[in-house]
């Protein structure tokens, strides 16, 4: 594996990174590196092991094994002052819903030391970043998702983090809140900001990581750019055919030659190729009648699929 | 990077374990300061109950069993009347009830459901900051509504000086402490609230009954007593009397030792359940 000894600066470096709860390895002995202004994503299933990276990132929970440096401390060590340096935006919402919108800035600013006047200064900046200005005075528990989303992570932001931390930021909302999101993050990462993401959407990552690794059962089974990997890992046009019987009596011989390579689910046959059309033209010659067919380019799916030979949502 | 080479962790030295539990010296005030702002929300309503309920303890107990009792009160209360007599030990039972249910499920919903304690913890403070804060937020809210009662009880009469009154409020708010503390290690290890059920069910409405408010201690069984004088309440009920009725106290600081201790050492205890909830 690329232990990317860039010139850039890492601010988040992890060796043999390893974590086990009892008999289970969460992670497995991980290597990366998080450089300074760069969008870093860790993208795989459930399980993967992302939030427990990220929980030992952040300095709460104590790793097992290898060694862990962030802004080059230790956080067993220095656990305090890295937290100062970090934003964390939880999975789970964690706001106060008694405090109003604004008070939960202020409130939170508190804990990291920071004098009332700049907290005041920075939470207005934040709402209106973050188009919440209009709801400060209102109470959290009626806001949408979207708006608490939003509101978790201007409130991880009062500390003016060096690195902000997102895990599953955009789980549960609905399209038009995620776009919103994704641009919120975008013009943070322009403002200089490290951002890194856990993510279970493909799309997600490939529209925000400028890099990333995959996680499978608690390891790192690939790194790049999302361009990258696609390039490395996946063929450039998907060919998909659908089979709603179910695709386990179609023989290896039938399947063999319509493109690079095939992934067989369960009711699904998706076929890399360089050209999808004449994929499906060979695909009919070799005597499969799909329900139905479409053409696409490879995604970041389709290198998750051929790294582990399994879809996400499965 | 195979297994062999992967550095393992380093056990933390003594004195870097002690640090961990240790709280920061000012950064517990900031959680003091968040309980304060959720607490501005409902202040006045507090302020409201905490002069009702006294009356409502004093009239319905004090003067309904008063009269009950009638003229056997003077054997049991060496003199004064009976509502004199429970007066005071109704605030030092009413600050432990307020501090046992403060620390329940106030501490368990900002785990379990407001989750606000997962993102303090992502913040420089440590756990036991948290505790720290959470628990002496405790005490002052205890203090609050002990404010109350005492001025009903110096109104009324049945607080004999202002100075007794204000020594009952100090007495209350530790005995409130020292039941906040140890039910808070409780809360932080519970996954759901039906454990609070049992705690006060069996544990501190009984206790009332039991650490000589309605009655003296002596009237127990020996085995009883002892288990009385290991509990908290019978402590601050004993110092509260005392003070309310300007009588001599025996063992006076032994009695706010213990009620210490259990304020301490729930504290601790507490902190380091805490950590190992929150800190995985």
């Amino acid at each position: 594996m690329n232990l990317s000894t860039s010139n850039a600066t890492a601010l988040i470096r992890a060796r043999g990174l390893t974590k086990t709860f009892g008999s289970r390895t969460a992670v497995d002995a991980i290597n990366f590196d998080v450089r300074d202004g760069e969008f870093f994503g860790f993208l795989g299933p459930n399980g993967a092991g992302k939030t427990t990276t990220m929980r030992m990132i952040a300095g709460v929970s104590p790793r097992t094994a290898g060694t862990l440096e962030i802004f080059g401390s230790d956080p067993d060590k220095d656990g305090p002052r890295i937290r100062g340096q970090l934003g964390v935006v939880h999975q789970q919402e964690t706001l106060d819903q008694e405090l109003t919108v604004r008070e939960n800035l202020l409130i939170f600013g508190r804990f990291f030391g920071i004098e009332r006047k700049e907290i005041a200064e920075r939470a207005d900046q934040l709402l209106e970043l973050f188009q919440l200005s209009d709801r400060a005075k209102d109470q959290v528990e009626p806001l949408s998702g979207g708006m608490k989303r939003r509101l978790s992570i201007a409130r991880s932001l009062i500390n003016a983090p060096r690195v902000l931390m997102l895990d599953e930021p955009t789980t549960g909302l609905d399209p038009q809140a995620r776009h919103l999101l994704w641009d919120a993050l975008q013009r943070l990462k322009r403002s200089g900001t490290t951002i890194v993401l856990t993510t279970h959407y493909m799309d997600e990552a490939e529209q925000l990581c400028d890099r990333l690794v995959v996680m499978d059962q608690a390891k790192i089974v690939a790194e790049g750019s999302p361009r990258q990997l696609i390039e490395e890992h996946a063929s450039r046009e998907v060919l998909e055919l659908r089979f709603p019987e179910g695709t386990s009596r179609i023989s290896k011989e039938t399947l063999d030659g319509i493109g690079d390579r095939y992934e067989r689910l369960a009711e699904r046959v998706i076929i890399g190729c360089e050209n999808g059309e004449a994929a499906h033209a060979r695909a009919l010659e070799h005597g499969l009648t799909p329900e139905s067919w479409l053409v696409r380019r490879s995604s970041l799916e389709d290198v998750f699929l051929r790294l582990t030979g399994r879809s996400l949502d499965e | 990077m195979s297994a062999a080479q992967i550095a393992p962790r380093r056990s933390r030295g003594l004195f870097s374990t002690i640090g961990a539990y240790l709280p920061h010296p000012t950064r517990w005030r900031h959680v003091v300061g968040y309980m304060v702002a959720v607490y501005r929300r409902e202040w006045i309503g507090s302020v409201f109950s905490g002069f009702i309920e006294p009356l409502v303890v004093l009239a319905g107990l004090g003067i309904g069993l008063g009269v009950l009792v009638g003229d056997r009160a003077a054997e049991i209360t060496g003199g004064v009347s009976y509502v004199t007599y429970i007066a005071p030990a109704l605030m030092a039972s009413q600050a432990m009830q307020f501090g046992a249910g403060e620390a329940a499920w106030p501490i368990l919903g900002r785990i379990m459901w407001v989750r606000i304690y997962h993102a303090m913890v992502a913040t420089p403070l440590k756990p036991t900051d948290i505790i720290v804060g959470a628990i002496l937020f405790m005490g002052g809210k205890v203090a609050f509504a002990a404010t109350f009662f005492a001025g009903v009880l110096l109104v009324a009469g049945i607080a004999t000086s202002a100075g007794g009154a204000l020594a009952m409020i100090g007495v209350s708010t530790l005995t409130g402490l020292a039941f906040a503390a140890p039910v808070t290690a409780f809360s932080v290890t519970q996954k759901t609230d039906q454990g609070f059920a049992i705690i006060f069910r069996l544990i501190i409405t009984p206790l009332t009954f039991f650490s000589g408010t309605y009655f003296p201690i002596e009237s127990l069984p020996s085995w009883a007593q002892l288990i009385s004088w290991c509990t908290p309440l019978a402590h601050g009920v004993a110092l509260a009397r005392g003070l309310a009725l300007g009588t001599e106290i025996p063992n006076a600081a032994a009695h706010v030792a213990v009620l210490a201790a259990w304020t301490i050492g729930g504290t601790v205890i507490a902190s380091i359940l805490f950590r190992r909830r929150m800190l995985k």
